[in-house]
């Protein structure tokens, strides 16, 4: 996926988002929430792309920015080169026909009022694509896509009939049936059992090659992305920690917040003599700079007039391999972690 | 896949949940004895074309018994007995409750109709959309329906009665347009509206496809309370002699026997329309009590379960 390096599908460039949070009666204004601090990046065409952080880091909001649910403060996003933040009317309506999205919670994705068949047509009413014998064989098939067969079993039934699995199957049809080249999927497991995560997992990979998209896969867990995606991204607090190929980020982790996680991971198999980081601090540091790096308060290998004074930006540590952090410690840490050994989810 | 089928099936969905709904509120005693009275009413609505048929003397408006020009208790000509010109009380109860059904039902629509359409858009909308017509529905609001009617035929003398039944929609639809803004507002931040919105949806698809079917039973429930409130009103107004003088209400009735001093004199008179309004008021309050825990979430979670 290294390849095509010059023009990216999705570029997002210097993207600022804060929120503010609701005044109180008597309160005088809002306080502001620093949801994602000048965060760029680069999706290549065909790779799944993973986004890993802690909840709260700002992955939902990425993807909403993406599909264009917000707009950002500052900073451009462009798919395929063309300036996506700016976009009204037909221009935004084709948009629309590109970029979908998985949302994280099925239970609340799936209007109640609506049958399987009403749900996952309804991008193809919209856009007025075939007539309803053409749509209706697009649904079909979007569902068999999604693992949802025979079809006719399930496009009459309504989401209180079905379960937390198949509410997300059919999001993943609803989000299949434009043939869309981007696809954001936020957390599309999390509120699912482990066996059918797998499934849908399986489901994404299928679903990437079937309609030569793209995905942005959000995810708290770097095992789940390291299964899925090509290349992956850390992000904390907003703010992108380390970028680079899966195997890179897994194997050759850098920035102690990535190892943290790592760290924090389950692990089966033959493990040996197991692999540990030890990165994160027993006890948050307080009173830190507002300049300070983000995760300096966590940080145990910190230094601690330099990292708590300024944020260190990314930088291209290993080809590819981009790290935000003043003194990246090169040295793997000890341990054979044999051949066998896995991260669990 | 055939397309017929699936209207079918469609068609099944709507069965099954009222079949569903039916199940709750069945279980409420309250919903039954209301349900119960209101069909009685409604018989009591569909009978009053009967009497006048049988002898003009039972029209209830202009028939007069050619024998009787007082007030007259029960007898077998006039089982409920005639008021103070000769007519027929029995045969006026009944057109009483057509006049009741027909106020109740179509006031309450109209300004169901007017609260659902204002609280969707000020809650959809937002902003300063949101601000002006909530604003608007607060002044409305705090104006007294019964007092605004009672100026505006000293202004304009007797009201017609559709004009009373406009003007008390007119005024009865912000507490629900409040209502249905506030269910709209939380229905907006719902994922999936948000769906909607990236598959490409319209304001207007994701009003009237997504929100509206989701605030509709809401809006349902509002209006059997809104029939008592048309039903009062209408009521007061002609009790208080601000009626429509061509229609037989029941607040006419009671009217009639104030202005023309059988208050304590002609219970049989007095007794009926009194004890009408108080009942149909009352069954329509039972009902939307029933149909609230019909449409009450958390009972609704747990029968899907069971
Ligand atoms: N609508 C909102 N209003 C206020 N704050 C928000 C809103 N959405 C997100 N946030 C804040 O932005 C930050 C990032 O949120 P989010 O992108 O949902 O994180 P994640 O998906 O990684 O859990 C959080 O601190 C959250 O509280
Ligand atoms: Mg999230």
């Amino acid at each position: 996926m290294a390849e095509g390096r010059h023009n990216p599908l999705l570029e997002l460039r210097d993207i600022r988002k804060t929120y503010r949070t609701r005044r109180s009666l008597f309160g005088s204004g809002g306080r502001e929430v620093v949801a994602l601090n000048s965060v760029s990046l680069e999706i290549y065409h065909g790779e799944i792309f993973g986004l890993v952080g802690e909840s709260g880091s700002g992955k939902t909001t990425v993807g909403r920015l993406i599909v264009r649910l917000e707009d950002p403060e500052q900073g451009s996003i462009r798919l395929e080169g063309v300036e996506v933040t700016k976009l009204r009317g037909k221009a935004l309506r084709d948009f629309r026909r590109k970029v979908q999205m998985i949302f994280q919670d099925p239970y609340q994705s799936l209007n109640p009022q609506l049958s399987v068949f009403d749900t996952v047509s309804e991008p193809l009413t919209v856009h007025r694509i075939g007539n309803s014998s053409q749509r209706e064989e697009q649904v079909r098939k979007a569902l068999t896509a999604a693992g949802l067969s025979p079809p006719e079993d399930y496009v009459f039934r309504y989401p209180h009939q079905l379960s937390g699995g198949q509410r997300q199957r059919v999001a993943i049809a609803r989000a299949m049936v434009l043939k869309p080249s981007f696809i954001v999927a936020d957390e599309p497991t999390s509120m699912l059992d482990a066996s059918i995560s797998a499934q849908i997992f399986n489901i994404l990979i299928e679903m990437r090659e079937k309609l030569d998209a793209t995905l942005l896969f959000i995810t708290h867990s770097l095992a789940a992305a390291r299964y899925l995606c090509d290349r992956i991204a850390v992000i904390y607090k907003g703010n992108l920690m380390e970028i680079g190929s899966a195997d890179e980020i897994i194997q050759n982790p850098i920035h102690p917040y990535t190892r943290a996680l790592l760290d924090a991971l389950p692990r089966f198999g033959d493990c040996g003599e197991m692999k540990y980081y030890g990165t994160l601090l027993g006890r948050e540091r307080e009173y830190v700079e507002p300049s300070a790096c983000p995760f300096f308060p966590r940080c145990r290998p910190a230094d601690e007039t330099k990292c708590s004074r300024d944020k260190p930006l990314l930088k291209e540590i290993f080809p590819s391999h981009f790290v935000a952090c003043f003194e990246p410690d090169l040295k793997q840490a000890e341990g054979s972690g044999g051949d066998t050994c896995f991260y669990g989810t | 896949m055939e397309l017929a089928t699936k209207k079918i099936v469609l068609r099944y969905h709507w069965v099954f949940r009222i079949r569903e709904g039916w199940g709750i509120f069945h279980q409420s005693l309250l919903g039954k004895i209301g349900l119960v009275l209101l069909l009685l009413f409604a018989l009591m609505a569909l009978c009053s074309y009967i009497p006048p048929r049988l002898d003009p003397m039972y029209d209830p408006m202009t028939g007069v018994d050619p024998k009787i020009s007082h007030s007259t208790g029960p007898s077998m000509r006039h089982w409920l007995g005639t008021d103070f010109m000769g007519r027929d009380i029995l045969s006026q109860l009944l057109a009483g409750a057509r006049i009741a059904f027909m106020v109740g039902v179509s006031a309450a629509f109209m300004s169901i109709f007017l609260g659902t359409a204002i609280g969707m858009i000020a809650g959809y909308v937002g902003r300063i959309m949101d601000t002006l017509l909530m604003r608007l529905a607060d002044m409305i609001m705090v104006m007294p329906t019964l007092l605004v009617v009672l100026i505006l035929s000293s202004l304009f003398g007797q009201l017609n009665i559709w004009t009373i039944v406009l003007i008390i929609a007119l005024f009865r639809w912000p507490g629900v347009s409040r209502v249905i803004r506030s269910q709209t507002l939380s229905l907006k931040q719902r994922p999936f509206i948000e769906a909607a919105r990236v598959a490409g949806a319209s304001h207007l698809r994701i009003i009237f496809r997504h929100i509206m079917p989701n605030v509709l039973p809401l809006s349902f429930l509002y209006m059997t309370f809104r029939v008592t409130s048309a039903i009062i009103i209408e009521a007061a107004l002609a009790f208080l002699g601000f009626g429509d003088p061509g229609t037989v209400s029941w607040g006419m009735m009671l009217q009639w026997v104030w202005k023309t001093g059988h208050m304590f004199k002609a219970p049989y008179w007095l007794l009926p329309p009194g004890i009408c309004i108080s009942l149909i008021t009352l069954s329509f309050y039972m009902l939307g009590r029933a149909m609230d825990e019909v449409l009450d979430p958390r009972l609704r979670r747990e029968q899907e379960a069971g």
